[in-house]
C-alpha cells in the first residue's frame, strides 16, 4: 500500500466515524427536494397560488416544468450550495487537524506529509462525488414523483452531464479552501473565505467579469445567467484548473514548509 | 552504529523579538535517558518541535539518529516515536482505531503491534472506547501508546507524566526505564519537575530562557546540591548571638529556625551543638539538610528566593 493509500485508509475511517457525511448529505438533499417543489409550482402556478404554496404576486420566470429545467436547477444549486458545502467538507477535513490538536501526530512520520495531504484531497473528491450522486438519484426520484413530462434520453443525458461537470468545477474552485483551513489553523478562516468568495462572486458577476473569476464560472456553466447565455469559454476552464492547482500546491507547501506551532 | 542519538549544533529559534531557543548544543547518547529540564516557556517544546521537524530553526542544525532533520522530510521517523505537548486523538475513533490509523502511517509496523501496545500501556479496558471519552490520564497513555507503537529506537517525549495520577507516573517511569535498560531505547524527555526526572534520567540538561545552563550526569546532581545546617533553640536570639560570636553566619529560616551555610558548621555539626550548649542555648533541633531538588533547580535558573521561605 502506498503512502497515499495508507493515509486514505485513516481519512476514510475518520470520515465514516463522524457525523459530517450524514449532515452534508442531509444538507445537499434539500436541493432536489426544493427543485421538486419548484417543479410542482411551475407545472400549475394557478393551483400553487390557490393552495397558498406561493404568493399571488409571485412572478415565475424560471422556465417550464420538465426534466432539462429540473436537472439544470440541480446543477445551479450545486454551483452555489455545493461550493459552500464542499468548503465545509474541506474545512473539516483539513482544519480539524489544527482545531483538534491532532496535526502534530502527522508531521514526523515515515509517511510523507504530501501523501497525507493528497489523501485528504482524495477523500474530499470522493465525498463530493458521493454527494453529487446522492442528489442525482434523489433528483431522479423526485422528478418521477412529481411526474415531470417524459424527455428524450439525450436531454436527460445532457442535464446529467451538466450536473456532473458543474460539481467537478465547483469542487475545483473550492480546493483553495484547504489552504485557508491549514494556514488559518482551524475552521474560522476558511469559512470566512468561502463566504467572501460567494459575496465577491455576486459582485463580479453583476459587473460582467464572471468569466474570469473562478468562483463564478461553475454557475455560468450551469447557465445561471440564463438559458440564452452561452457557456463560458476555454479560458474560464483553464482559470478553474489553475485555481485548483494553486490550491493544492499552496496546501502542500504549507504542510511541508510552514512552522507548525499549534 | 552511531553512538549519538540526538545532536544539535547552535540550534536557535526566534519568534519575532522572542528568542525561544538560543544556540543550543545537545548530545544525547544512544540508550540513555536524557531529561530536558526547564520552567514553562524555557524553550523545551520549541526544541522538541525542531527535533521532530515541525519547526524550522532560525539557525543551527539538528541530527536525529544520524539523519539531518529537515522540515517535511522523511528523516529518521521510522525509528522515532514522539509525544509533543498535550496528547490529542481523533475523538470519534476508539483507542484501537486511533492506534490503527497511526500504525498504517508507520509502514512495517506489524498488525499485532496495536494489541501489544494497548496491553503494555494498560489501555485494554478502554480499547474500544471512543478517545473523546477518555480521562486526561488515559489520553496521555494513548499518546504514549502512539509513540511506542512501532518499537522505536528513540523516544522524544514532552512532559510524559502530564495528567497521570501517582500510580500512573510510577508505571510510566518503570516502562521508560525498562525500555532504556532492556531494549536499548534512547529516551529524550522534557519536564519541569526535577524531582520526577531525577528518579529516571541518566543525564540532565537544564534549559532556561532558551539557553542550556548546565548538562550533567544525574549522579552529579547529588554532589552539586548544597547542604545547610538547620537548628532551633528555645532562645533563638541567644543562639544566633552565640553563632555570630563563633564567626558563623546564621540566617532566619522557616518557622523560627536558624540556617547556617558555613562549610565548617556543616562539616562538624557536633561542634555547633557543643558551642550552643556551652553558651547556654542548647539546640532543640540540629540537622544537616540536603538542598531539595526543586530549590537546586530554582537556584540554577536564578529563581531561588533565598533561605528564608
Amino acid at each position: 500500500m502506498s503512502g497515499v493509500g495508507r493515509a486514505l485508509w485513516g481519512e476514510l475511517l475518520k470520515a465514516r466515524r463522524s457525523r459530517m457525511p450524514l449532515l452534508t448529505a442531509l444538507a445537499f438533499a434539500l436541493a432536489p427536494l426544493a427543485g421538486g417543489f419548484f417543479m410542482i409550482i411551475l407545472k400549475d402556478p394557478d393551483l400553487a397560488r390557490r393552495s397558498g404554496l406561493i404568493s399571488d404576486k409571485a412572478q415565475l420566470t424560471a422556465g417550464t416544468a420538465d426534466w432539462p429545467t429540473y436537472l439544470n436547477l440541480l446543477a445551479q444549486a450545486t454551483a452555489i450550495g455545493g461550493f459552500l458545502l464542499f468548503s465545509i467538507i474541506l474545512t473539516w477535513v483539513f482544519g480539524r487537524e489544527w482545531a483538534d490538536g491532532t496535526l502534530k501526530d502527522l508531521l514526523a512520520l515515515p509517511t510523507p506529509r504530501s501523501a497525507i495531504v493528497l489523501a485528504k484531497f482524495i477523500l474530499v473528491a470522493l465525498w463530493a462525488a458521493a454527494l453529487t450522486l446522492l442528489i442525482y438519484v434523489i433528483g431522479l426520484g423526485v422528478g418521477l414523483a412529481v411526474r415531470l413530462p417524459a424527455a428524450s434520453d439525450g436531454a436527460i443525458l445532457q442535464g446529467s452531464l451538466t450536473l456532473a461537470v458543474t460539481a467537478v468545477l465547483t469542487l475545483l474552485v473550492a480546493v483553495p479552501i484547504a489552504f485557508f483551513a491549514s494556514a488559518g489553523r482551524g475552521y474560522l478562516a476558511p469559512m470566512g473565505v468561502a463566504i467572501l468568495a460567494v459575496i465577491a462572486a455576486q459582485l463580479v458577476a453583476a459587473a460582467g467579469w464572471g468569466e474570469v473569476f473562478p468562483w463564478v464560472i461553475p454557475a455560468l456553466y450551469a447557465r445561471m445567467a440564463g438559458p440564452t447565455m452561452p457557456p463560458p469559454g476555454s479560458p474560464s476552464y483553464l482559470i478553474v484548473a489553475v485555481t485548483a492547482v494553486v490550491g493544492v500546491a499552496a496546501t502542500l507547501a504549507w504542510w511541508g514548509l510552514a512552522d507548525q506551532t499549534k | 552504529m552511531i553512538d549519538i542519538a540526538i545532536e544539535t549544533t547552535g540550534l536557535s529559534k526566534r519568534y519575532g523579538d522572542v528568542l525561544a531557543v538560543d544556540r543550543l548544543d545537545l548530545r544525547v547518547r544512544r540508550g540513555e535517558i536524557y531529561a530536558f529540564l526547564g520552567l514553562n516557556g524555557a524553550g523545551k517544546t520549541t526544541t522538541i518541535r525542531m527535533l521532530t521537524g515541525m519547526v524550522r530553526p532560525t539557525a543551527g542544525e539538528c541530527y536525529v539518529l544520524g539523519a539531518r532533520v529537515d522540515r517535511g522530510g522523511r528523516g529518521p521517523w521510522l525509528s522515532v516515536g514522539h509525544l509533543v505537548e498535550t496528547p490529542h486523538a481523533y475523538a470519534e475513533l476508539t483507542v484501537r482505531e486511533n492506534l490503527e490509523v497511526m500504525r498504517r502511517l508507520r509502514p512495517a509496523t506489524p498488525h499485532g503491534a496495536v494489541a501489544t501496545v494497548i496491553e503494555r500501556l494498560g489501555l485494554s479496558e478502554y480499547a474500544d472506547r471512543r478517545a473523546g471519552t477518555l480521562s486526561l490520564g488515559n489520553a496521555q497513555r494513548l499518546g504514549l501508546a502512539k509513540a511506542l507503537l512501532h518499537s522505536p529506537a528513540l523516544l522524544i517525549l514532552d512532559e510524559p507524566a502530564n495528567g497521570l495520577d501517582p500510580a500512573g507516573i510510577v508505571e510510566i517511569r518503570n516502562l521508560l526505564r525498562q525500555l532504556a535498560r532492556h531494549e536499548g531505547v534512547t529516551v529524550f524527555m522534557s519536564s519541569h519537575i526535577l524531582g520526577e526526572v531525577a528518579r529516571l534520567a541518566d543525564r540532565l540538561g537544564i534549559i532556561h530562557r532558551g539557553r542550556l545552563l548546565q548538562e550533567l550526569d544525574i549522579d552529579a546532581v547529588e554532589r552539586l546540591r548544597r547542604r545547610r545546617l538547620l537548628l532551633t533553640a528555645r532562645d533563638s536570639d541567644g543562639a544566633r548571638a552565640a553563632l555570630l560570636g563563633a564567626g558563623l553566619s546564621p540566617r532566619d529560616g522557616r518557622d523560627g529556625a536558624l540556617v547556617v551555610t558555613d562549610e565548617a558548621a556543616i562539616a562538624r555539626p557536633d561542634d555547633v551543638a557543643t558551642l550552643l550548649v556551652n553558651a547556654g542555648h542548647p539546640p532543640t533541633l540540629l540537622q544537616v539538610e540536603l538542598e531539595d531538588l526543586e530549590r537546586y533547580f530554582l537556584r540554577l535558573v536564578g529563581m531561588d528566593e533565598g533561605e528564608a521561605e
